[in-house]
């Protein structure tokens, strides 16, 4: 058999300095079949799909009919990003509320008016002026702004964004890459798909600024397949600056280039991580790879390649616009500025909330979402999506700041807020998350693959359950601890909140 | 150094290793699955997690780098319970069946240490871990490598190997999560394109894959470490054996040349040492047929032969010994000096001959050293490859992959070659040339490189001569004039020039495809002068690399089996003084005949006698009709060999057995000058016995025991070291810990890895070469329209005689004529039909075999079964230099065979097609 046969792109073809992917299709290659195998949408999201995420599992009682279908449906989806209105099905999916409550409205700025989804409407709101500020300084100028604005990574690992500029900044390379991370899986939260599909050249202008920043020649943003409409409406801004010269080969100034791919995904949660993500704009299976090498360092093909979430990089544009300090001055602690957040339809108001840090969650509860529908009572709420530990109703007065949350177990996220009442019980909630862990797992690290499947199947009763509590601790502690990334870690957080906040619902589940 | 604490105890540990390295360095073992020497530590496993102080989560040692400080505990409570954790998971998921049977394996010790008991045989596993509910990958088609992958706890150590090891990408990763499993790209392995080099056997902690030899119930009793007998890539084996046999090879996890990697012929084609009709007695034809007879009579009968032989002066000319490229240099040393000393004559020759004699007259007259310039190792330097006239991945399959994954990491490449070579497939420019018109392409790239400006100017003025004289002379050679003759686009031979001459450093590699010409010589010295214009040459990443077909190909030529040459490659003149008094006796001052020379003489018969040790000459040559028609007329004839080769068959008097590499001490050299350690793993087979005692014992028969009475090997080594001075300062114990590129002339001198760092071993500025090119007499034309390529494949190496013993024979069982799908669609040839090729000197019937990478009016055969007799459509056309024959352009006409003639057999044919 042709060796090339046994190729998959990503083994060299889709290298650019090869002529990209077209040069190994060319060569008259066909992928095996593996690659694809990995993901659960390869022919893209079916319209009559519905939603399996834990904002609707947790909802599933306003409306059983919609989630029995879910539950029926193959291959799940795991959140299509309407976890305002769960339980959720793709069709006739109405506009969340959005809204600036305290604080500036950077994020939201144009989204809780109505969006800009043109490049007039965009620039007729002070659309890219923060870019033609940052043409008058030089590149480490602009990373060392973006450092004193003290953001920080809003894709859930809260790195601070300036510090990773810098390293990508510093690298020396043939070519270096800026990746938007679109792949907004954590079920719980919509924030980035409204971003891209209502402010689409937020998002541009920031990866121009870190693409100027850094010394990128290409960008790329990950959009998963679940939000079609993003993708489509991300093409058509990126035609819209395409054709008004802002991408382009000359864009960056001195004769530098600079133009974006909107890239599709196909289903699978583990490529919001950012190194499955590298490996899935490869084309290659997209296993998680241990750090490092950094991806900042050795990323997309091995070149350097900033990989920032989508609201990180649409809050760029402000901070250049207004001044590092501007920014600086909102929030509290080390969290500074606003933050996004996203209510389940468990909450009387659901819908984006731009916050500044440093309000409680009480607050957030009690006066953003106005406590749960129907006078429900508070059982637990995840603030990070199902992926992180649970905040028991005494905690309520944490302030909202990332090392706050860490301190009580939990954390910040992406902003995915599920509040669960007393329908839910812990052990259907562990239930279905770790159903949803042992799927989306990559299947690389074993703690994550075997453990994750293991917990699943122990609180489902089915083969071979009847698992000692001592072994269900020993694999949260092995997830936990000892996972590859942040799948397997969140799963073990979550289960190690539920022995500390919730002993007794522990204790049953293996009664 | 960074300081770090590791389990309390202070250790300096070297920068940018990880914890793992660190710990095994200090002798602490942290367990692993998918860590393995050699693969890019993947972190999956997580049984390598330790506690480092101030981290919340664990460190995988594996991918953790050290720090300045850092407080490690490799076996915590905490960490300890992980690991019982994740092994409990996987032993759930185990199959009780394959408890008792691969309890050996990595897995299962390590699920012993922590205690962890596994189900009984019977009792089905539990759905958890790679097979995930899936019936799991089986196959036992493969001759060598045994797939169940029921036992597959999903590492990926496999896929890691095929992709990281070999390049081959056979081994896949499927669907994710709890139903991630592992299985080839297509139904079995062999159809996934497998190249059986066993990477992924030795990845595999569990079992799952295991070598067909490691079934048999006991496994190896001893591991001896030896160099492979195959080709000239020198790889060192790790021999495993029981009961006077070889059972299964490993590869040597240390070694430079192969860092633990082997090719299919190495790890696994070993079943001819104990093949069935390997003859293990001495054997003399009487009226015609052969019995066997004890050493002595018949040592007597060939002393006593020879003695009349060289009983005048005229006779010593008219004697001849052919000495093995697969025998050790010791052996080859004493061949020689047998030759020159108690026969008389220079006539001593070796395969050489007919492969690399021209690299190594061109290399030693334009660099004053005629042998590889650099060291495999470069080849990780390297920015860019120019490979001319070889096919690495299926002759050096080694050096292949090393190649290959260099090219995957964005190394830029350039093939000359008329096939589409694998390697071709992987990018960069590859330039399919006319057989025979290798000189005007690499005449063009020259030019290029030149108007183009892209010469280093410094390597011009500094250490190249004749530079106005070359430059005129290759501006002739426009790219146009060169693609007229060569079929080449002129536009590829300018993008070829330019990305060699523009990555720096870039090395060239070799082959027979170069040199098995008229102007073979003059082949080689084009692409000296390509590595002397960019400035390739001195440092690392970069020179001229022959790729030798032979394991010691090199030190046979280098041992002085070479009608003029004496070992350490001193002409008679250079060297005859030293030897004479080292030796005590003269030295003939005529250079002798050559191999092909000898030929010629028999022709006419003016040739006495002939001992060929380890060369089947009757098969290999080219012009079968006319070299047995030579044959035919020498009146005795020795063959020493395993085998009953063919010129045994049919022209020797007397056959002497001997061992194989397996069952001998010595050393070999290697393609890039590595000297390397010989080590009998085996005692000799029945009454074989080492070449080098055979000389001895010959030389005594005839009367000169002084300087031929020798102990071991090494007290040879010990001579060889007197007479050679850039190989004085190697010796057995400094082999020990690995081998050594010479020059090497002292003690305590390292080797050299890179030639012509700060001068030209002959002390001379280097001249570029002016070849005008000759076009080879083998024409196309009506009558003949094709031109025929020969040469050999990944799993059949030279005339067949190891590897057509061994099961390399289930995965290539006959020669084949490549063809291109157009070409056989116009003559209406089918694929494995069988068809006659005739040339001007003869005919054979093949089977057609289509390949896409052939270019039309082209043919390549392979030469490797007697049955096939390929060489009876090879001419007579020689290099005008050294005589090697023009295997590489032979003008044919290829038709239909009838089905009453085939079946009546068109030679022996009929009969092996379908083994």
């Amino acid at each position: 058999m042709n060796p090339m046969d046994a190729m998959e792109p990503g083994n060299l073809g889709g290298d650019p300095k090869r002529g990209g992917m077209a040069w190994w299709r060319g060569r008259g290659g066909e992928p095996s079949g593996a690659v694809q195998s990995f993901y659960s949408l390869p022919d893209g999201l079916p319209p009559e799909a519905v939603c399996n995420g834990t904002a609707c599992f947790v909802a599933r009682r306003l409306s059983p009919q919609t989630w029995n279908e879910a539950e029926r449906q193959s291959p799940r989806v795991y959140c299509l990003g309407q976890c305002f209105g769960g339980p959720a099905r793709r069709m006739g999916c109405p506009r969340p509320r959005m809204e600036v409550r305290g604080g500036v409205g950077i994020v939201l700025e144009r989204l809780s008016v109505g969006g800009a989804r043109h490049l007039e409407e965009y620039r007729s709101r002070g659309g890219y002026a923060g870019w033609e500020r940052t043409l008058s300084r030089k590149p480490q100028e602009v990373v060392a702004e973006v450092c004193d604005s003290g953001l920080r990574g809003r894709g859930g690992a809260g790195f601070l964004t300036g510090r990773k500029w810098a390293v990508v900044a510093s690298q020396v390379a043939d070519a270096k890459f800026v990746v938007a991370n679109g792949d907004e899986g954590d079920p719980g939260a919509c924030i980035d798909r409204y971003l891209m599909e209502e402010d689409p050249h937020a998002l541009i202008e920031g990866m121009l600024v870190a693409a100027y920043a850094v010394g990128a020649s290409h960008g790329w943003v990950y959009v998963r397949c679940e939000y079609p409409e993003a993708k489509r409406r991300m093409e058509a801004a990126v035609d819209e600056a395409r054709r008004a010269d802002l991408l382009g080969p000359h864009t960056l100034g001195r004769g530098r280039p600079f133009d974006l791919t909107i890239h599709s995904g196909a289903g699978g949660y583990v490529c919001g991580e950012e190194t499955a993500l590298i490996r899935s704009l490869e084309e290659r299976r997209p296993e998680v790879m241990p750090k490092p090498p950094f991806v900042a360092e050795r990323g997309l093909w091995g070149r350097p390649t900033l990989v920032n979430n989508v609201e990180t990089l649409a809050v760029v544009p402000w901070v250049m616009r207004h001044g590092p300090g501007a920014y600086r001055a909102l929030g509290f602690s080390e969290s500074r500025g606003t933050k996004v957040i996203c209510l389940n339809s468990l909450f009387r108001k659901p819908g984006l909330y731009e916050v500044e840090f440093g309000m409680s969650l009480r607050r957030i509860v009690e006066e953003v979402g106005e406590g749960l529908v129907g006078g429900r009572e508070l059982r637990g709420l995840l603030v990070g999506g199902p992926l992180s530990g649970i905040v028991p109703p005494a905690l309520l007065d944490t302030p909202f700041g990332y090392e706050e949350l860490r301190r009580i177990g939990a954390s910040l996220g992406h902003g995915g807020w599920i509040a669960f009442d007393a329908h839910t019980s812990i052990r259907e909630l562990l239930r279905h998350v770790f159903a949803f862990g042992a799927e989306e797992s990559c299947g690389k690290c074993f703690p994550c693959r075997l453990g994750s499947h293991r917990i699943s199947e122990a609180l489902d009763g089915a083969l071979g359950g009847g698992m000692s509590e001592a072994s269900g601790v020993a694999i949260l502690e092995a997830l936990r601890r000892g996972s590859l990334c942040g799948l397997g870690t969140g799963l073990g957080e979550l289960g190690e909140s539920v022995l500390r906040h919730y002993g007794k619902e522990w204790a049953a589940c293996w009664a | 150094m960074l300081g770090v604490i590791l389990n309390g105890q202070e250790r300096l540990v070297r920068e940018g290793v990880s914890i793992l390295e660190a710990a095994r360095s200090a002798g602490v073992e942290i367990p692993s699955l998918c860590f393995h020497r050699g693969l890019k530590p993947s972190g999956a496993c997580r049984l390598c997690v330790v506690e480092v102080e101030g981290w919340e989560s664990y460190a995988a040692a594996c991918t953790t780098e050290v720090a300045q400080g850092m407080r490690v505990q490799t076996h915590s409570e905490g960490v300890e319970a992980m690991r019982q954790t994740v092994l409990e998971l996987l032993a759930r998921a185990y199959p009780g069946a394959a408890r008792e049977r691969l309890r050996e394996k990595p897995f299962q010790r390590l699920l012993r240490r922590y205690g962890i008991p596994l189900r009984a045989g019977g009792e089905e596993p539990l759905p958890c871990g790679s097979a995930g509910g899936n019936v799991a990958f089986r196959d036992d088609t493969h001759p060598y490598v045994r797939a169940d992958l029921t036992s597959c706890i999903g590492c990926f150590g496999c896929v890691r190997a095929c992709e990281e090891i070999q390049g081959q990408f056979v081994w896949r990763v499927w669907k994710r999560g709890q139903q991630t499993r592992v299985e080839p790209v297509r139904e079995t392995l062999l159809a996934s394109g497998c190249v059986g080099c066993g990477a992924c056997v030795d990845a595999c902690p569990t079992g799952a894959l295991e070598d067909v030899g490691g079934l048999e119930p006991d496994g190896a009793a001893e591991w001896t470490r030896t160099v492979c007998p195959y080709c000239g890539v020198g790889c060192e084996l790790e021999v495993g054996t029981r009961r006077g046999r070889i059972v299964q090879i490993q590869p040597a996890g240390d070694a430079p040349v192969n860092r633990g990697h082997l090719c299919v012929k190495g790890r696994y084609a070993f079943g001819f040492v104990h093949a069935p009709d390997r003859v293990t007695r001495p054997m003399v034809r009487e009226a015609g047929r052969w019995k066997e007879v004890a050493w002595e009579e018949a040592l007597g009968l060939v002393a006593s032969r020879l003695k009349v032989a060289i009983g005048t002066l005229e006779g010593r000319c008219r004697v001849g010994v052919l000495a093995s490229a697969r025998a050790t240099n010791e052996e080859n040393y004493l061949i020689q000096k047998f030759a020159r000393v108690v026969l008389g004559t220079n006539n001593v020759d070796c395969c050489a001959r007919v492969c690399h004699a021209p690299t190594a007259a061109a290399m030693r007259e334009m660099l004053g050293t005629g042998a590889a310039t650099n060291a495999f190792e470069d080849i990780e330097e390297a920015e860019a490859f120019l490979l001319v006239g070889c096919n690495p991945t299926e002759n050096h399959p080694v050096v292949g992959a090393r190649i290959k994954q260099r090219v995957l990491q964005g190394a830029a490449l350039v093939v000359l070659d008329p096939r589409e070579i694998e390697l071709a497939r992987y990018g960069g420019v590859h330039l399919p040339v006319r057989p025979g018109c290798n000189l005007p392409v690499l005449h063009a790239m020259a030019h290029v490189i030149v108007a183009e400006g892209l010469v280093d100017e410094r390597a011009i003025a500094e250490r190249v001569a004749e530079w106005d004289a070359y430059r005129a002379f290759v501006a002739e050679w426009t790219p146009e004039h060169a693609a007229a003759l060569s079929g080449v686009s002129a536009g590829g031979i300018r993008e070829a020039a330019r990305i060699y001459a523009r990555a720096k450093p870039a090395m060239i590699f070799h082959g027979l495809g170069v040199t098995e010409h008229g102007q073979g010589t003059g082949g080689v010295m084009a692409v000296v002068n390509l590595a002397l214009l960019t400035g390739n040459f001195g440092i690392r990443g970069s020179g001229i690399h022959p790729l030798r077909g032979q394991n010691n190909v090199q030190g046979a030529a280098h041992m002085g089996c070479d009608p003029g040459y004496l070992p350490g490659g001193l002409s008679l003149e250079e060297g005859r003084g030293a030897l004479e008094e080292l030796w005590e006796s003269p030295i003939p001052r005529e250079r002798g005949k050559h191999l092909l020379e000898m030929m010629d003489a028999a022709r006419e018969g003016k040739w006495d006698a002939l001992w060929a040790v380890g060369y089947d000459i009757a098969l290999t040559n080219p012009d079968t009709l006319r070299t047995r028609e030579a044959l035919g007329t020498i009146p005795f004839v020795v063959v020493q060999d395993l085998f009953l080769n063919e010129l045994a068959r049919d022209f020797g008097h007397v056959f002497l057995p001997v061992c194989s590499s397996f069952e001998k001490d010595g050393t070999f050299m290697n393609a890039e000058r590595r000297v390397q350690r010989v080590r009998a793993a085996l005692a000799p087979v029945g009454y074989a016995r080492s070449d080098w005692q055979v000389v001895c014992a010959l030389a005594q028969a005839m009367g000169r025991s002084r300087g031929f009475t020798f102990e071991s090997s090494e007290a040879i080594w010990e001579e060889i070291r007197r007479a050679w001075k850039g190989g004085a300062g190697i010796d057995y114990a400094r082999l020990e810990s690995g081998g050594l590129q010479w020059p090497c002339p002292t003690a305590t001198h390292p080797g050299t890895a890179v030639l012509h760092q700060t001068g030209f071993s002959h002390g001379r500025r280097a001249v570029l070469a002016r070849v005008e090119f000759e076009p080879s007499p083998e024409r196309c034309g009506e009558e003949y329209p094709f031109l025929l390529s020969t040469g050999r494949s990944l799993y059949q190496f030279n005339a067949g005689t190891m590897t057509l013993r061994t099961s390399n024979r289930h995965l290539r069982p006959v020669d084949t004529l490549d063809m291109a799908p157009g070409d056989s669609m116009r003559l209406g040839l089918a694929e494995g039909e069988p068809v006659r090729i005739q040339s001007r000197h003869g005919e054979v019937v093949l089977r057609l075999r289509l390949d896409e990478g052939m270019q039309e009016g082209q043919l390549f055969a392979t030469f490797q079964t007697p049955e096939a007799a390929l060489n009876r459509l090879t001419g007579p056309v020689r290099d005008g230099a050294v005589g090697t024959p023009e295997y590489k352009v032979v003008a044919v006409r290829v038709g239909k065979v009838g089905s009453a003639e085939w079946r009546e057999g068109v030679g022996e044919a009929a009969g092996s097609l379908g083994g």
